[in-house]
């Protein structure tokens, strides 16, 4: 039963099912649509523009702080869906004889998806900035597939302890604004000094943030160790977030 | 009367538990003193050492108060709930209609419910567009079936809940008390395909906490009191007991 391969058609085509449903849901009852998932980042960019030019002396620093705060949205709204994913659809998960892994995959599918479509304006509005084609361009694909495991894994991890304790997600929430500032975006690394900077490659989103900014405000290729670090940091996250979902899924039902 | 003695389900000794965190929500002190030497989620038996055996073709109620487990034995017969220790043997198509409303989405329409529901159930794209049609025309719902399902009354959930899970021609039928809040025309027709679908050779599991029409189908039922199954037999012997639990 919920041992069933999760690599059959049934589960993939209940995973894009749930997912569709999900960008239906959040386009539903708007006007404006994408337009939202858009305003976020640039008011934010206005903010950021506004505020913290004065210190960041650097060459074009709208479009550096753009392509953070486009990544570092879908980073925090992701990893959140993915947390309240199981709870979300506790009466699809009550009444159908489902794998309740379907919950957190169509999630990230739905965010991903919802990032894909809202690149294209933010794409031109980056050209506008001044974002010059690269070759390096190629890795954001694979890079996201990366960034994808990463948030899955840790949302599946948060996500399951939050059926049990719904503080979780109201930690996160709390939380997240914190990490926003600990993560190169409204500044950039080499404005901390030398000495300390050893702190910021504590947070895990630093290697995930500062490679979008390497393909997308640079125009180079991420670093290898960048890349090598999120590649672990991605692997011990589906790791955890896959041990704890198999540990507790048991209780699921009894507590949703 | 061959075809009776084909077991259809077989529980043994089946054991199911909740777990639930029994000391209501524990401080984060709490929880980061105690980490390891305290257990988070207590378990609790919902149901005990059930042993049920239902055979093709059979229908089969089980009866019981408020609580007493029999919507979680139905949860557990449609895989949703793995049991603790036991086996419970299936053989056919499931069907589970788990209560009024349940799995609708309230926000979408009623065929973008049905899409939804048929490909979480596994069916695929030209299964779903097979049998659309036969969903929305046995559901009735004429011009509300492109409403949000959220303007739908009590009825007409279960009209859709009804239609969804019976379209499948299901080999074993798990209902949990939805016939009841249907007008009397919808559940005369409900009644009807479920004799149909019962006659097709297809085995019935119904669920209730109240006389009514459907039961009259059943020829066995069990009484489940607190968790386990304190007989099982005709339904007019379980009737019987079943009434006694409210006299003493």
């Amino acid at each position: 039963m919920h041992n069933k391969l999760i690599f059959n058609r049934g589960f993939q085509n209940a995973v894009l099912s749930l997912a569709v449903k999900t960008i239906k849901l959040r386009y539903k009852n708007s006007f404006l649509g994408l337009f939202w998932s858009m305003l976020n980042p640039l008011a934010f960019l206005l903010i950021l523009i506004i505020v913290f030019k004065q210190i960041n002396h650097i060459e074009n620093f709208a479009l550096y702080a753009l392509s953070g705060l486009i990544f570092w949205n879908f980073l925090s709204a992701s990893i959140l869906q993915v947390i309240t994913s199981f709870i979300d659809n506790a009466s699809i998960l009550k009444s159908i004889n489902l794998n309740p892994l379907c919950f957190p995959l169509s999630a990230i599918v739905s965010a991903i998806f919802n990032l894909l479509l809202s690149l294209i304006p933010f794409f031109i509005i980056m050209f506008f900035l001044g974002y010059k084609l690269d070759i390096s361009i190629i890795t954001f694909i694979p890079f996201l597939l990366i960034t994808a495991i990463f948030i899955l894994g840790i949302g599946m991890l948060l996500g399951t302890i939050n059926v049990f304790f719904r503080d979780i997600q109201l930690l996160w929430n709390t939380i997240i604004p914190a990490f926003f500032y600990f993560t190169p975006i409204a500044y950039t690394p080499e404005l901390v000094p030398e000495s300390q900077r050893y702190l910021l490659k504590l947070n895990p989103f630093y290697y995930f943030i500062e490679s979008f900014h390497d393909i997308f405000y640079r125009s180079q290729f991420p670093s290898a160790q960048n890349i090598g670090i999120s590649i672990i940091l991605a692997i011990i996250s589906i790791t955890l977030g896959y041990y704890s979902f198999t540990k507790l899924k048991k209780g699921f039902i009894s507590n949703i | 009367m061959s075809m009776h003695t084909e077991p259809m389900i077989k529980m043994t000794d089946v054991d199911i538990c909740f777990y639930i965190q029994e000391k209501g929500p524990v401080s984060l002190k709490e929880f980061t003193l105690n980490i390891g030497n305290y257990k988070l989620l207590q378990k609790s038996f919902v149901l005990k050492n059930v042993n049920i055996q239902i055979n093709k073709g059979e229908c089969f109620a089980l009866l019981g108060k408020n609580g007493s487990g029999k919507s979680t034995l139905l949860r557990a017969l449609s895989g949703i709930i793995i049991p603790e220790k036991g086996t419970i043997e299936i053989h056919g198509k499931v069907a589970p209609l788990l209560g009024l409303g349940v799995g609708l989405e309230l926000e979408l329409t009623g065929i973008e419910n049905i899409k939804l529901l048929c490909a979480l159930m596994g069916m695929n794209k030209a299964e779903i567009k097979k049998t659309l049609q036969d969903i929305i025309e046995f559901s009735e719902l004429g011009e509300a079936i492109n409403w949000q399902v959220k303007r739908y009354s009590s009825g007409m959930m279960s009209r859709l809940s009804f239609s969804i899970a019976i379209v499948k021609q299901p080999e074993i039928l798990l209902i949990d008390e939805v016939l009841s809040v249907g007008d009397l025309g919808f559940q005369q027709k409900c009644l009807k395909k479920i004799n149909e679908i019962k006659d097709n050779g297809a085995t019935i599991v119904f669920v209730s906490h109240n006389f009514n029409e459907v039961l009259n189908m059943c020829s066995r039922a069990a009484l489940v009191n607190n968790g386990t199954i304190e007989y099982i037999g005709t339904l007019e012997e379980v009737g019987e007991m079943y009434n006694k639990l409210f006299i003493a």
